[in-house]
């Protein structure tokens, strides 16, 4: 089991389900996230002197004499730029996440490269290819599957350090702002955990100082992070907040596709139509595993959990088969 | 600053909280806190500290037998009597 840096650990868990050869917004923000995880991976590290409230990049660090592929495609970006490389966390955090798409781009392969080799993660046949109109069209899709048992392991210690009472690491307090940043809290906790998860966020703010520091930070883009779901989301936190605390707002960005995969036989019972879905899945490459049967089955397709409910599209003649549909913790 | 132990620490310590237990054993976090609050997996709590610790050795064995029976066909209330607790 090998130890991960905090950059390769997120963006194992921000990579996973990506279009691996489009730029899509989803991924550009989570490429952009990833960038921020780099820095403050270098800055847990001490990889910065700090004097003044400035933070200065450590010599070997900044000579690119570093082994790792992925922190040298954020550094030198960041010092190569003509005003100096100093300032303080949130200005290297908002630099490391405005690269230009071509720096994100060669970031992303830096990134990727670094965690295939550690088989951590893959390119499998997009999810989305499965879909009626996409098979049938024969379109190419690819997307990242993270390692499965990897992906677990990282994404259930957080949620055991930030749910459970107690002591709280740097990492960790890292993650969560990762996390909120690239719009993924919601693929982790609940609506429930949420609010505890708010609650968490306030004690360590007042508490910890990383966590003061990191957490009134924003990298995200308003625009690309579906504002209505953050101000959806914004009453119901505010009924939590006490007194001299802050309210973090999880903005949520969709990551999962819906997909509608045809059955073969007409009328199908309910298993004969989750076999089709499954053989369909994993001539795709797949890891499928059945969560839950019935005429609405719940499966897990590599790292994601879907709900499978029978559905029919109007073509010249209907067309019978089972829509996925992705499914948040509740 | 407070640092997340590498694996090589963790494997060398006496006892662990329930987030290194889920790195050690892969399993999922509402699982451990089920079987905690089952009383199948015994931990202390200082008085000072909220943090419950966990016996490595002694804990991941438990685990690791729990997942066997689990996968064998036991029921929880078979599992804890399998334990010798009573349900």
């Amino acid at each position: 089991m090998t130890d991960l840096k905090l950059a390769q650990s997120f963006s194992m868990m921000a990579l996973n389900g990506q279009s691996s050869i489009h730029m899509t917004t989803v991924k550009k923000v989570a490429l952009r996230s990833m960038a921020a995880a780099v820095i403050l991976e270098v800055y847990l590290d001490s990889g910065f002197t700090e004097a003044e409230d400035k933070l200065t990049l450590h010599k070997d660090i900044r000579d690119a004499s570093h082994p790792t592929l992925y922190r040298e495609a954020v550094i030198q970006s960041l010092i190569h730029k003509k005003d100096g490389a100093q300032g303080d966390l949130r200005w290297w955090l908002k630099r490391a996440s405005n690269l230009s798409n071509k720096k994100l781009k060669k970031f992303e392969h830096a990134m990727s490269d670094s965690l295939k080799e550690l088989s951590l993660l893959e390119e499998i046949p997009g999810l989305l290819g499965c879909d009626l109109y996409y098979d049938s069209a024969g379109v190419e899709m690819k997307d990242y599957r993270s390692n499965i048992d990897a992906y677990t392991r990282v994404s259930e210690n957080i949620r055991a350090e930030i749910l459970e009472d107690g002591f709280v690491t740097d990492e960790i307090i890292c993650m969560l702002w990762l996390l909120r940043e690239s719009g993924c809290m919601h693929d982790f906790f609940s609506r429930s955990e949420l609010e505890k998860v708010n609650a968490r966020m306030n004690e360590l703010y007042q508490s910890a100082l990383l966590a003061k520091a990191l957490f009134p930070i924003q990298i995200h883009h308003g625009i690309e992070l579906g504002i209505k779901q953050f101000l959806h989301l914004k009453t119901r936190f505010v009924k939590t907040s006490i007194g001299s605390t802050i309210n973090f707002f999880f903005p949520m960005l969709e990551r999962s596709k819906a997909v509608f995969i045809e059955t073969e036989a007409w009328f199908s019972n309910p298993n004969q139509r989750l076999n089709d879905v499954i053989t369909r899945l994993e001539s795709y490459g797949h890891e499928v595993k059945v969560i839950e049967k019935g005429s609405f089955s719940t499966i897990k397709i590599d790292n994601l959990v879907y709900d499978a409910m029978p559905h029919y599209v109007m073509m010249k003649v209907p067309i019978q088969g089972v829509r996925l549909m992705p499914k948040r913790p509740l | 600053m407070s640092r997340q132990r590498s694996m090589e620490s963790i494997l060398s310590s006496e006892f662990v909280s329930i987030g290194e237990l889920v790195r050690l054993t892969d399993s999922r976090y509402s699982t451990l806190k089920f079987y905690t609050e089952e009383g199948m997996l015994p931990f202390e709590q200082a008085e000072e500290n909220l943090t419950r610790r966990y016996n490595r050795e002694e804990t991941v064995t438990r685990i690791l037998l729990i997942k066997k029976m689990k996968a064998d066909g036991l029921s929880i209330p078979q599992i804890k009597e399998a334990l010798n607790m009573d349900t």
